[in-house]
């Protein structure tokens, strides 16, 4: 997120339409929201650190949430959308699901680590950021169930019939290890992962060897 | 007049001695500020029946309404105590959230790693055991079980980290698996926790959904899963495709 480009609008007269400025004025409680998280965690941001850090006024805060917790949510829906966009950039033009799986891997990866604070808010102060926000999360992650069931069609027709579960299971463990990893302070290092998650994508569709294969073959 | 009838009542509930009345006769269920009744409860039993109801308490109303949502005052007339007596066992609302998740994963890990122990089969069966006992106590309570595994870890650093203190005991279970990989040497060091994280996750979202009656047939399904990595499929299928059956005979 640009967040140096959402300073305050100049004053006086600067021929800015009255939506221009709404939406400016969104973008940057949604910018300061996250930057007050990235200091001090979500439990102890007030809505004074935000519109202090967004400087505008409480009013206007109000105009654009309700709370701190919807403010959240804004900022974690901002940062889905755009992993949305880099996943659909990542995965353009490749052929084959198994590439296709390692491509998106690669590109969520490699944002969460080039954006270790946006790692942290989506990670890990989601969890704590209320019942709203964790739907959300839940939601956010269940959405890619479907791009790894295709994996389903890589299967020879007579082998075994993969349990309904088993995306569900994998993006639980895929969730467990991103978070173990920047609990630990190592959002930065997010990208090393990409092997280890790279293999637990495609091991149920694709077999432990050629799983493994493609895994290395990744980084 | 009065006065002895007071004194009469107070050495009836302190069993006489009045001055240290170290039993109070109080109803079953209903420790120490109820009136006289036929059982003496002792002062340690009173006490650990106090914290039982405040943990029960605490635990439905977290289950039902998250951490966040629920006060003390609904723990306290929930769990028909006063203040002080909550006060007198906790310093406060999250104290009895750790408590209760103490003793919760506490009693459930320790249930998971004796299924595992008393198993004398093979590895894989012996996973079974303990995942099999992970469900069903799951399964028997659901609103423990989703306080535990969801609620948990969207409550702060402290519950958050009881439960993943929770997972790391699972992951010795799974490690003798690796043994039966012929790439064991390549397996990432954090598979089990990963995969203990997994099968949290389905578990929890089943909890969310208010599907835990349908636990049975997720159950082979997750061995499936937590086998897969170490056997391979034909393997773990095999071996789920046993337990489903034993479930369903």
């Amino acid at each position: 997120m640009p967040a140096e480009e959402l300073g305050p609008l100049p004053a006086g007269r600067h021929g800015y339409s009255r939506e221009q400025v709404a939406h400016h004025q969104r973008e940057r409680l949604i910018a300061a929201l996250a930057a007050a998280v990235a200091e001090k965690g979500y439990a102890a941001v007030t809505l004074a650190d935000i519109v202090r850090e967004a400087k505008v006024s409480r009013r206007v805060f109000y105009a654009n949430f309700e709370s701190k917790e919807e403010c959240f949510l804004a900022a974690f829906e901002v940062v889905v959308d755009h992993l949305r966009v880099l996943v659909g950039e990542a995965v353009e033009g490749i052929e084959g699901w198994s590439q296709r799986a390692i491509a998106a891997t690669r590109a969520v990866l490699r944002f969460l680590a080039a954006e270790p604070d946006l790692a942290r808010l989506c990670l890990l102060e989601s969890r704590g950021a209320g019942p709203a926000v964790n739907a959300r999360f839940n939601e956010a992650v269940s959405e890619l169930a479907p791009l790894l069931a295709k994996g389903r069609a890589e299967r020879p027709a007579a082998e075994h019939r993969l349990p309904d579960s088993t995306e569900d299971s994998t993006l639980g463990a895929l969730v467990s290890l991103l978070h173990r990893k920047v609990a630990a302070g190592e959002a930065a290092q997010l990208e090393e992962l990409l092997p280890e998650c790279a293999e637990l994508v495609l091991l149920p569709y694709l077999g432990p060897a050629e799983a493994a294969r493609l895994a290395r073959e990744a980084t | 007049m009065f006065g002895n009838v007071l004194q009469f009542r107070y050495r009836l509930r302190t069993n006489g001695n009045w001055r240290y009345p170290g039993l109070v006769r109080a109803l079953p269920g209903k420790a120490s500020r109820q009136p006289p009744g036929p059982e003496p409860v002792s002062r340690d039993a009173a006490a650990a029946d106090q914290r039982r109801r405040i943990l029960r308490a605490t635990a439905e109303l977290i289950a039902t309404q998250g951490y966040q949502e629920t006060t003390m005052e609904e723990i306290v007339r929930r769990a028909k105590v006063g203040y002080a007596t909550f006060y007198k066992h906790y310093a406060d609302r999250e104290a009895a959230f750790l408590a209760l998740l103490d003793a919760a994963l506490g009693r459930t890990v320790a249930r998971v790693e004796d299924a595992y122990k008393r198993e004398e089969g093979p590895w894989a069966d012996r996973v079974g055991a303990a995942l099999g006992v992970l469900f069903a106590e799951v399964a028997a309570h659901p609103e423990v079980a989703r306080v535990c595994l969801v609620e948990a870890v969207a409550a702060g650093s402290g519950p958050a980290a009881r439960h993943e203190a929770a997972l790391k005991r699972l992951a010795p279970l799974l490690r003798p698996g690796r043994e039966l990989n012929p790439r064991q040497a390549e397996l990432p060091d954090s598979l089990e926790e990963t995969l203990a994280g997994g099968v949290v996750w389905v578990l929890g979202q089943r909890l969310i959904a208010g599907e835990a009656g349908k636990l049975r047939g997720l159950f082979p399904e997750t061995l499936e899963f937590v086998l897969r990595p170490y056997v391979g499929e034909d393997e773990a299928a095999r071996e789920a495709g046993e337990v489903a059956e034993a479930i369903s005979a």
